[in-house]
């Protein structure tokens, strides 16, 4: 029991005492047992306060403080860092809140506000006689990170941790690295292309010795904390002798074309969204790296055609699964183009309506004219907004890269061939931030925009061979207005990847849009609720390239300070079993939403276990054990009872 | 249903406007100008309906002739997208598009037709002086003057005034009844007959005066500021000019037996001070707006079409020539006399039959036209909703 207390009222300036009497709150206060010293001050928080607190603990030689001032999520860790500086622990610090639960809350009666506030206090006060030295809880972690998807998000920051010195495991489920980016071919706003870009990233992360990168592999679960994960990884063979790499050999080219050419089996190419088909043996794109043929694990008949052409197959490869040690895991899998529905604006219904994605791969691989299936293409409509900005349904974001990527795109169309008209039908123009530029260019070079509204979207439709596209415009009166396409592009949105498991795995909250969430969209970004779990990139929300590189590297920094110092300190606040009484019904553990509590065995019985890493200090688990053998650190039954007793006292 | 036809700018532009594509449809440009209002809203529509291509809406648009030019849109644009140059060069195109016989299209879009035209009818008239003209007497008048009636008779130059004023209003007048067609039979609205005959006043006071015009000047302070200001500069001007114009055809298509007389009129005699004023009007006029477009110093003169050029090279060509014609006369200065006569009407003959039915000139019928179809369908529109 702490008797030698010392109570601080702060007047915050007047945000406090304009309502509440803070002398009559000390005078009342003043009296109670076990306080020794009590005062008011204008800001306990100004430094000059901060200094005399901790004179005022020496001097008096006090063995617990209470605060009555603002909310303890604005200036807990203020006071208990005057605590320690005077050498007193910092969990015998208490604070109360007189200004969001007192003078703000009920300005409008200064006089029940006044009495609220020393009921308060007087709580704390009981509170703080009953309060512990804890010491803070230290884990030691691995300075390993593992980085799930090699785009760029993953490998800017898989090189920014092995920059600061943190080991990293790279992996990546596709057989090669650069994800979505190495499908553009010319990006915003430098027309810069997806494969100089990619090639750039990769150079560094294939040299860089703090970096294993692991392509074809695949997170297939994961055990333990923060600072301690373990992570299974599973390895598809990708039939193919190590180190061919085509860039280095190119008389190879020859004898692998013939392979391919050999090879029975013929899928869609996912690589160009499925505008064009590929072998199950088939050589990387210019733009994805290594430079190395695959084999495809899933279709591959093993027929064994290819290995009479192609000396480096190796069709003896087996799966393998790989177990690492690391200390924080970055989630960086990107994102799914959104997929029409059958009959969305004509998709799979007109042979010449397809989405943004795949009219991308078209102007990358249509050379000199721009042709789809074997018809020339001079008008262009863009249907903007397909699967975002959705009143129904999930898809009620507005996915932000689309307008730009679109103009962009219709822009390089036009400069790349002779003869285009590009029309635009959207729901308002949003090419933010420095993307402006391209908007007006597009404008100038003569492409037209039709805006319409969501409850009256375009109808494409077939008349006489031609396809049109039919829209009321609200530019122009809400006149309905139609265009002649040869093509019809849809400007598709993105949405959550879809075969993915990871947030299962990992236990990761998704939004209503099925996006991973942060903790907080301002004060931790990249951050989830597991701790050392990190997102970044466009699994967490749509994001361009830019933004997606600058999501990597906060949560790579972040990751890096997590865990490269060794150990890791946790608050002590936790959920602590009785072991004497404690029976296991397993309540506990139902109700604990980090999975901190499991069965062990203890002196010939079955009881409850806190894991201290994952536990948050929630108290979840309180009121549902049936014989109260559980409790919470610094908020112990006795210290709420206690607090309850002064309330209403 | 109106079909989006990308191609028509490549039309419009040679009527003179090429930035209009740039326009985002922000709508400044109607927010700043002070003649559009709730019945008629311009310029955004009609940069929109151009934009689109929606070309049936813009043969039916009378919005084109209700602007004037004073370029505030233009300089408001946030794009540059110089609307006001836009609603100009939809003027040139709607009188390409009222004239039925094509040859303002012709003339607006190549110039090589339009300086072709004007050679072809200057060679005619020349031929007809040279074949037709009478004796060049050196003999004076008791008075000293030329004895100009001698070299061309009054009566015979009036037989062609006629033939050219019949041809001249067979054009206009069916351009016109074409134009009826476009804009207010296209409305689709029954127009009672009283109502014609009510807003046929607007038509009359419209012609005389350019009253939109003025007021196109006059968007902040009061009247009396602005005319000291010069911002109603323009529109004197240009009242000058018109009336100028008018008086002269008027004395020369109606009147010739009593303005070509080879008797030298008092200087205070009606004849010559009608021909003063005129002579005054033109000049000026023409100088003016020349200076105008070489200094290219406001929106209204900062873009000039060829067809601008030969209108006002035309017209103060023409100007001159009378003023020498008139100086040499009493003068008595035979052979250049007849010669500038000659010169004279090689540059009015084609000045009159170009411009007036197929060009620039047409806008002294189809703005008082525009603003009389407007009045119409407006007042019929609102009949019908009482």
């Amino acid at each position: 029991m702490n008797n030698r207390i010392g109570v601080y009222v702060c007047q915050c300036g007047s945000n406090i005492s304009d309502y509440i009497d803070v002398e009559k709150v000390r005078a009342e206060v003043a009296e109670t047992d076990g306080v020794v010293l009590a005062r008011t001050t204008m800001f306990a928080c100004s430094d000059a306060t901060q200094k005399e607190i901790v004179q005022d603990i020496q001097n008096n030689e006090l063995d617990a403080i209470v605060i009555a001032s603002c909310s303890p999520k604005l200036h807990l860790f203020t006071f208990r860092e005057v605590a320690n500086r005077a050498g007193l622990n910092p969990y015998r610090y208490v604070q109360v809140n007189i200004r969001e639960q007192g003078s703000w809350a009920h300005s409008d009666n200064p006089e029940m506000a006044t009495f609220k506030a020393i009921h308060q206090v007087k709580a704390g006060i009981a509170r703080a006689k009953l309060s512990q030295t804890l010491t803070r809880l230290r884990i030691t972690s691995v300075n390993t990170a593992l980085v799930i998807g090699a785009g760029m998000a993953g490998m800017k920051a898989a090189l920014e941790l092995a920059d600061m010195g943190t080991r990293v495991f790279l992996i990546e489920r596709d057989h090669f690295v650069g994800g979505r980016t190495s499908q553009w071919s010319s990006l915003f706003t430098t027309f810069e292309t997806g494969e100089e870009v990619v090639l750039r990233v990769y150079r560094e992360v294939d040299s860089n010795p703090n970096i294993t990168l692991l392509t074809g592999a695949e997170l297939v679960s994961v055990k333990g904390t923060v600072g301690n994960f373990e992570a299974t990884i599973k390895i598809t063979p990708r039939y193919i002798k190590p180190g061919c790499d085509m860039k280095q050999y190119p008389e190879l080219e020859a004898a692998l074309k013939k392979a391919i050419d050999a090879c029975p089996v013929e899928v869609p190419d996912e690589f160009n969204f499925n505008i064009t088909k590929r072998k199950a043996i088939y050589n990387a794109f210019k733009s994805e790296f290594p430079q190395c043929p695959a084999i495809d694990h899933e279709h591959c008949t093993r027929c064994g055609e290819c290995l009479k052409y192609f000396d480096h197959i190796d069709l003896e490869q087996k799966e393998e699964t790989l177990s690492v040690q690391v200390g924080a895991i970055l989630v960086a899998t990107g994102f799914d183009p959104y997929e029409p529905a059958e009959g969305e604006y004509g998709y799979h219904e007109l042979a010449n309506v397809i989405t943004l994605p795949q009219f991308k791969r078209l102007i990358e691989i249509d050379e000199k004219e721009l042709v789809y299936k074997g018809r020339p293409i001079h008008t262009i409509a863009y249907i903007y907004c397909v699967g975002s900005r959705q009143t129904e349904g999930p898809n009620k974001h507005c996915s932000r890269y689309c307008c730009t990527s679109a103009i962009h795109a219709a822009i390089h169309a036009n400069r790349k061939y002779h003869g285009i008209q590009n029309i635009h039908f959207n729901r308002g123009i949003r090419t933010y931030g420095k993307q402006e530029t391209f908007y007006s260019e597009s404008l100038e070079a003569g492409d037209i925009f039709v805006q319409f509204l969501e409850e009256e979207p375009p109808v494409v439709f077939s008349e006489n061979g031609k396809t049109i596209v039919r829209v009321n415009d609200i530019l122009t009166r809400q006149k309905e207005v139609e265009a002649e396409a040869d093509l019809v592009v849809l400007v598709t949105g993105m949405v959550p990847r879809k075969n993915s498991n990871i947030g299962e795995l990992l236990k990761i909250p998704t939004g209503r849009d099925h996006f991973f969430n942060e903790v907080h969209p301002k004060l931790k970004p990249v951050e989830t609720v597991i701790d050392g779990v990190f997102i970044c990139g466009a699994c967490q929300a749509p994001f361009n390239i830019t933004e997606s590189v600058k999501s990597a590297l906060s949560a790579s920094s972040k990751a890096n300070a997590l865990i490269s110092k060794g150990y890791i300190e946790l608050d002590p606040l936790l959920a602590e079993v009785n072991q004497e009484v404690c029976v296991w019904c397993d309540s506990c553990a139902k109700a604990c939403p980090f999975d901190a509590i499991s069965k062990i065995s203890f002196d010939g019985k079955q009881i409850a276990s806190v894991d201290h890493s994952k536990c948050k200090g929630c108290g979840m688990c309180l009121p549902v054990c049936n014989v109260d053998a559980i409790g919470l650190t610094g908020y112990s039954d006795h210290e709420i009872e206690s607090m309850i007793d002064q309330m209403i006292g | 249903m109106a079909r989006i036809n990308p191609g028509f700018k490549k039309e419009i532009q040679k009527y003179g406007s090429f930035d209009f594509n740039a326009c985002y449809n922000c709508g400044n440009c109607t927010a700043v100008c002070s003649l559009t209002d709730a019945g008629n809203s311009f310029p955004r529509k009609m940069l929109r309906d151009t934009v689109l291509g929606l070309e049936d809406d813009l043969k039916s648009s009378v919005e084109p002739w209700l602007c004037y030019y004073c370029g505030d849109c233009s300089t408001t644009c946030p794009r540059e997208a110089d609307p006001a140059l836009l609603m100009m060069s939809l003027r040139r195109w709607l009188t390409a598009k009222y004239d039925w016989t094509g040859l303002s299209g012709k003339f607006y879009t190549s110039k090589r037709w339009e300086i072709g035209a004007i050679l072809t009818l200057s060679v005619f008239i020349l031929l007809l002086f040279v074949f037709f003209h009478g004796p060049m007497t050196t003999e004076l008048t008791p008075e000293g003057g030329v004895a100009l009636n001698t070299f061309a008779p009054w009566q015979a130059v009036e037989i062609g005034d006629w033939a050219m004023a019949g041809l001249l209003s067979f054009f206009l007048i069916s351009n016109i009844v074409h134009m009826y067609f476009m804009i207010v039979r296209k409305s689709r609205i029954r127009i009672p007959l009283k109502l014609y005959l009510k807003e046929f006043w607007a038509l009359i006071f419209h012609f005389a005066t350019q009253w939109r015009f003025s007021k196109c000047e006059s968007e902040s302070g009061t009247r009396r500021e602005n005319l000291k200001k010069g911002k109603y500069n323009y529109w004197v001007v240009h009242f000058l000019l018109m009336s100028g114009y008018v008086i002269l055809f008027t004395m020369i298509v109606g009147m010739l037996g009593w303005f070509q007389t080879d008797e030298i009129h008092p200087w205070w005699h009606p004849q010559r001070m009608l021909g003063y004023y005129a002579t005054f009007g033109l000049l000026i006029g023409t100088i003016y707006f020349s200076y105008l477009r070489i200094k290219k110093n406001n929106e209204k003169t900062k873009h000039s079409h060829y067809t601008d050029w030969t209108f006002l090279i035309l017209l103060f060509l023409t100007t001159v020539t009378g003023i020498l014609v008139h100086l040499f006369r009493i003068n008595g200065m035979p052979y250049l006399t007849y010669y500038i006569y000659v010169i004279h009407l090689m540059v009015l003959f084609p000045m009159l039959m170009i411009e007036v039915p197929f060009s620039k000139w047409s806008h002294l019928a189809y703005r008082p036209f525009a603003i009389y179809f407007n009045n119409l369908v407006l007042a019929a529109r609102k009949q019908n909703a009482a």
